[in-house]
């Protein structure tokens, strides 16, 4: 079931109403049949590989609680998350069925089409619980969490199916906490307006911006190689604004249905494209991920000796200030290079949005004190020079995303080399691009409103909270929220790509 | 160790870590009032902590940390 279909907005109100309906300390129950059934509505696989993660998860996370010796603790911590992060990394590569099927394929000389279909088979959502079951094992290792003992309490917080497909990711501390807190959840027409403006809004990136640019991205990577020049730069930027309206959107759905339960979910996004610098942008863009990465991946693995001896000798050889540099830039790229295979498996990937960008963090690092004295020179803090680095940033993503996007890396080169090409910018080749005036009027307006609303929402210190649309809604007249979400509601129904082709399961993250 | 004897030894750690002689920790220092104090710096910083007081920090106390006040918490309970 997409996240973006009518089956699920019926599937959320009727949750919802039998959630309010029931006495409070039943509603997890709700909460857990609901999400098995979405499970299993993604299909046979998808339920099939998140019960398996979930029960070796929990028996891992049991067994690695401080009650238990060292020893065991150790074991059974390590072979869980081997154990689940191999199955992710095979199916990465192979898909369900070709991972036990793939020389059965070839023996019983299975066609080229049928080898293709089950090779796609990949669970939905995989990537996602993945790593928040493995992070929930670690936790108990590392005893930031006491380990579930109630199977069905955890199997809710594996399962929960706002989340399930895409993310946002959560720690077991703190989603517990909330799926707890259903018993206390209040419905409010507040709470019912809120959610349905989220939602909506989740809809309009989508189905209004998202699917209608990618009819231009698809065009240009489609058929890279009759456009060069400028027209590759119009392809990756069209492409990471897809990306984001794509995947925020999706976010906006979940975040917006989890509101209406009275669960809130954390923020995935806060105006990634504002950002000045790649190490911000990285900060404000799948914002849960980074967060685990970090915990679970970078400073566990900067603080194990095998660094940490490292350093030291770094630090004998280059001077105290750049030996130290030395494990972090080679955590960093260990880090990124996991970033890139978590986004698909694919070399695209591991360069595109992993290796490219370790790149331009650490070339960043290393030219610091020069950049130091070209900011002071330039006037940093001036408007001028703010826009300038947000341009850059942007440029610089837009670099990656030609790997991310290209069928695969001798693709994604021959279209750096095709920048370099002439090419003409007239009425003719515009329209090949595939949209018509109307459609790029519609595009650039609802563009528009979309950057209206990050540059809203953006606030230069990441620490500060950002400025919401919603509490801005909410502390005028009722009727204008509601009018706010006729309006998202009437230009998803009017404006909404559901053209020929048109896949509304097709999020770019739901197949990570 | 009395709490003000971890202060001037942890203060002494943030001035090598961060090579800044002016720094001052005190309970509500939070990474934003030092200039470096960033997320690639801090596993440094946990590091040379660790290596100062001779404690090993479990992994569930290097995040979350709200200010300096926290971290001396965690530091003084390891030492006992």
């Amino acid at each position: 079931m997409s996240l973006v279909s009518s089956a699920f907005l019926a599937f959320v109100a009727f949750t919802a109403i039998i959630y309010y309906l029931t006495p409070g300390s039943a509603r997890r129950w709700i909460l857990l049949a609901a999400s098995l059934a979405f499970c299993a509505s993604c299909g046979f696989y998808s339920l099939v590989f998140v019960l398996l993660a979930a029960v070796t998860t929990f028996i891992g996370g049991l067994l690695s609680g401080p009650s238990k010796s060292r020893g065991l603790r150790n074991a059974a911590c390590v072979i869980t998350v081997v154990l689940n992060l191999g199955i992710l990394c095979a199916v990465r590569y192979y898909g369900v069925i070709g991972l036990f099927a793939e020389n059965l394929n070839k023996v019983f000389g299975a066609s080229e089409n049928t080898r293709t279909f089950m090779l796609y088979a990949v669970p939905v959502g995989m990537a996602f619980y993945t790593l928040q079951l493995i992070g929930y094992t670690l936790d108990c290792r590392w005893e930031r969490t006491e380990p579930e003992k109630n199977f069905f309490r955890y199997l809710l917080f594996a399962t929960y199916f706002p989340y399930f497909t895409s993310g946002p990711m959560n720690s077991y501390a703190n989603l517990s906490v909330k799926l707890d807190g259903a018993k206390d959840a209040k419905f409010s027409i507040g709470r019912l307006r809120d959610s349905a403006i989220r939602i909506a809004w989740g809809f309009f990136k989508k189905l209004v911006i998202a699917d209608r640019i990618a009819v231009i991205v698809n065009a240009i990577y489609g058929n890279h190689e009759t456009y060069g020049g400028l027209y590759v730069f119009i392809g990756a930027a069209c492409f990471a604004i897809q990306l984001y309206a794509d995947f925020s959107g999706c976010m906006d759905v979940v975040l917006g249905a989890s509101h209406l339960l009275g669960i809130e979910m954390p923020e995935n996004f806060n105006s990634p494209f504002l950002s000045h610098t790649i190490r911000e942008y990285w900060q404000r863009w799948h914002i849960t991920l980074g967060g685990w990465l970090r915990d679970y991946l970078f400073y566990p693995m900067l603080r194990t000796s095998v660094f940490v001896k490292i350093g030291d000798g770094a630090k004998k050889l280059f001077g105290k200030k750049k030996g130290k540099k030395v494990p972090t830039y080679l955590g960093l790229i260990i880090l990124w290079a996991a970033v890139g295979y978590w986004h698909g498996g694919l070399m695209k990937y591991v360069i595109g949005t992993g290796l490219l960008h370790c790149f331009y963090i650490i070339l960043g690092e290393l030219v610091e004190p020069v950049s130091v004295k070209l900011r002071k020179a330039l006037h940093s803090d001036k408007m001028p020079y703010k826009i300038f680095q947000t341009a850059r940033t942007f440029f610089l993503i837009c670099l990656g995303h030609i790997f991310f996007r290209a069928n695969n890396v001798p693709d994604a080169i021959m279209m750096y080399k095709s920048i370099f090409q002439p090419f003409s910018m007239n009425s003719e080749t515009l329209a090949s691009l595939g949209l018509d005036t109307g459609n790029l009027v519609v595009l650039l307006a609802s563009f528009a409103v979309l950057v209206a609303v990050d540059v809203y929402k953006y606030r230069e210190k990441q620490e500060e909270e950002p400025r919401l649309v919603l509490a801005k809604l909410a502390s005028k007249p009722a009727v204008l929220s509601w009018a706010v979400f006729m309006i998202l509601a009437i230009a998803v129904l009017i404006f909404g790509m559901y053209g020929l082709g048109y896949d509304s399961g097709a999020f770019i993250y739901a197949r990570i | 160790m009395s709490r003000e004897e971890v202060f001037a030894k942890l203060n002494e750690i943030f001035q090598d870590v961060f090579d800044d002689e002016d720094i001052n920790v005190t309970e509500t220092t939070t990474a934003a009032d030092v200039d470096g104090w960033d997320s690639l710096e801090h596993i440094n910083l946990l590091v040379a902590i660790e290596r100062g007081f001779s404690i090993r920090f479990t992994m569930g106390e290097t995040t979350g940390l709200k200010n300096v006040g926290e971290m001396v918490d965690k530091i003084m309970a390891h030492l006992g």
